[in-house]
């Protein structure tokens, strides 16, 4: 193999799609790239298609994916000067960006003080507060039962719990009152400490009618920062978003470009680097948003963002890690139609959403313009059970959120996987339910409203 | 001689006491240490690590692998195996070497004979230091990896004639 000294060569601490994603863009610059895998992933399509795959360990992430000393020696050890973190695994683990930086490796994502920064809900509360982000009504960590039941009183109910530590849906409870909060503030703690190590919780005020709403940032580390647009995540199961869009249709005008300001605000005021995602709960009634929290990586949803906003962010990511970046200006960047995209995951609604891992025997994508599916899977493939159930990533864009829609169910139905079940038929029923073309829901939709009706159709289909 | 430093063990009694490992074997350049929650150790080597001394950096480290080396052949080159022959596999992915310390004796040379517990080579991992013990019976017939070459999880590195 011959070998030119100057080559950059990008190391990907991750696997599946966004693996194959971040091996793609890195081919577009010109720049080699260096897989490492679990002994499950050798076989997989990023695996193929990277410049060289190394052999992390065992498919038990802890013993692979997780494992920060096993990751940077292997980005070292083959010479690798950037490293991707993708999202989920290593992804905000201010260690692995302070470990790349001590062994000279560009880390492609923010300053490790950054991610500490933004990365402990606590502290990222007062970062917004200080750039003039409003923050919902909440506390500061609560000691005990007590105490969140005397600071439950001020905030008024309903109020939710949550971790200091992390987000994901653990350690959130929400009470609609004090009878609720005191049986299961204790059951939050050891919820939060069992997920994070860290049991620090904080009570904030529970909106109702509530949406998630986020905005793609991308800062220059010296201060500056621009979006990207906004992204409504609202349709979600146990905090887990199903069903992601772009432009979030719901903002008035006047809302949305104050949330772009906060959202650039906030990063510029911290020197954030690279990509982020500042996300925001909505209140519908009241026409009012507030700072949740900030995600320091690249989105499992950042495609749609891509779409309407016709760039590749994997790819400037890795231009403005490696100083490539031509320096960016918001007026430079538009927003153009409407993009959804809609999870593809191994899981079986009908089953509780049991994962459903196994060998895939069928795999043939929906093709058309406007269509784009983010995968490393096809026929043959295996989805391994020792990972995330996402299999795929389907993305529409049209010039309104309608005919987005539309082509959507059609691409849902064109799409087909055999061999394991997927959540494909559930994704139909959500893109038909009049609420959701209407665009009438809430964070709490899928799971209060459309996924008991489904249960009961399948049980009468079934029946 | 080195000595461990009392805050690292102390440290070390922590995670140990800690952890839900019952022993813990330590043998460090002139340290060894022997941790245990039953009254009576039974340490088996086979389960030991070995930690490079802080102060003592016997190799150095991932230097050896330039960056400016090429990236290896994807496919793992097909390896002949005389029928009975074992190999002698990676425990994870680090870099291979072939005697404790750097100018001394490498543990094993091709034709030396091995029993299960026979040190054969460290692997690194970010300064943390593995030792491989043969795990077999039997005669070294070959080494695979170069000394300081990034070895992957489960690539073989000895062959053994039993």
């Amino acid at each position: 193999m011959t070998h030119n000294p100057s080559t950059t060569r990008l190391y990907i601490a991750n696997r599946g799609e966004i693996a194959l994603r971040v091996i793609r863009a890195a081919r577009l610059l010109g720049i080699e790239t260096v897989l490492g895998v679990s002994k499950a992933d050798i076989d997989s399509v990023p695996a193929t298609e990277a410049s060289r795959t190394v052999v992390l360990g065992p498919a038990a992430p802890r013993l692979s994916y997780l494992n920060t000393g096993l990751v940077v020696h292997a980005a070292k050890a083959t010479g690798c000067s950037l490293l991707h973190p993708g999202y989920g695994f290593l992804s905000e683990r201010a260690e692995l960006a302070e470990l790349c930086e001590e062994e000279g490796i560009t880390f492609i994502g923010p300053t490790a003080r950054s991610i500490r920064q933004v990365g402990d809900k606590l502290s990222a509360r007062a970062a917004a507060q200080a750039a003039g982000v409003p923050i919902t009504v909440g506390s500061q960590s609560i000691q005990d039962t007590t105490q969140a039941l005397i600071i439950a009183n001020q905030i008024g109910y309903p109020v939710i719990t949550k971790a200091s530590a992390g987000g994901g849906g653990r350690g959130m409870i929400v009470a609609r009152n004090a009878d609720t909060l005191r049986r299961n503030f204790d059951v939050a703690a050891t919820a939060a400490r069992e997920a994070f190590g860290d049991g620090t919780l904080y009570l904030e005020r529970y909106v109702e009618t509530a949406r998630h709403i986020e905005v793609q940032v991308m800062g220059d580390g010296a201060g500056r920062a621009f979006h990207f647009g906004e992204r409504d995540c609202s349709v979600q199961r146990r905090f887990q978003k199903m069903i992601e869009e772009s432009p979030a249709q719901i903002l008035p005008s006047r809302v949305r470009k104050r949330l772009h300001q906060c959202a650039t605000d906030l990063l510029a005021s911290i020197n954030y680097r690279n990509a982020g995602t500042v996300e925001f709960l909505y209140d519908v009634d009241r026409q009012e948003f507030s700072f949740m929290e900030v995600n320091a990586r690249i989105q499992v949803e950042h495609p749609v963002s891509e779409e309407v906003t016709a760039r590749n962010l994997i790819r400037m990511q890795i231009e403005l890690a490696s100083g490539r970046l031509p320096p960016l200006t918001q007026q430079s960047i538009h927003v153009n139609g409407h993009a959804i995209e809609a999870r593809i995951l191994a899981e079986d609604p009908q089953r509780d959403f049991m994962p459903t891992p196994g060998r895939i025997t069928k795999w043939q994508e929906p093709r058309g313009d406007g269509i784009r599916v983010d995968s490393a899977l096809r026929s043959g493939a295996s989805v391994p059970p020792f990972y995330d159930s996402m299999i795929a990533k389907l993305v529409v864009h049209a010039g309104t959120r309608a005919k987005a829609i539309d082509r959507l169910r059609w691409a849902l139905d064109q799409f087909v996987i055999e061999g394991v079940p997927t959540n494909i038929p559930l994704l139909k029923v959500i893109v038909d339910h009049q609420d959701f073309r209407r665009n009438q829901i809430t964070t709490r939709w899928l799971e209060d409203t459309l996924l008991p009706s489904f249960r009961g159709a399948e049980a009468i289909a079934n029946g | 001689m080195s000595k461990l430093p009392d805050e690292d063990l102390e440290a070390l009694i922590g995670s140990f006491e800690r952890s839900d490992w019952r022993e813990m074997h330590l043998r460090m350049d002139g340290v060894d240490l022997v941790l245990s929650k039953d009254r009576e150790p039974r340490i088996e080597r086979s389960a030991s690590i070995s930690l490079a001394p802080l102060s003592f950096r016997p190799h150095s480290a991932a230097s050896a692998a330039a960056p400016t080396a090429a990236p290896a052949p994807k496919a793992p080159i097909a390896v002949e195996i005389p029928d009975g022959w074992l190999q002698i596999k990676s425990p994870t992915l680090g870099t291979f070497y072939r005697s404790p310390k750097p100018g001394s004796p490498p543990f094993v040379e091709v034709g030396q004979k091995v029993t299960p517990d026979t040190d054969v080579c460290l692997v690194e991992v970010m300064k943390l230091f593995t030792t491989v013990q043969a795990g077999k019976t039997g005669t070294i017939r070959k080494v695979y990896p170069a000394d300081a070459e990034l070895v992957e999880f489960d690539q073989p590195l000895f062959l053994v004639e039993p």
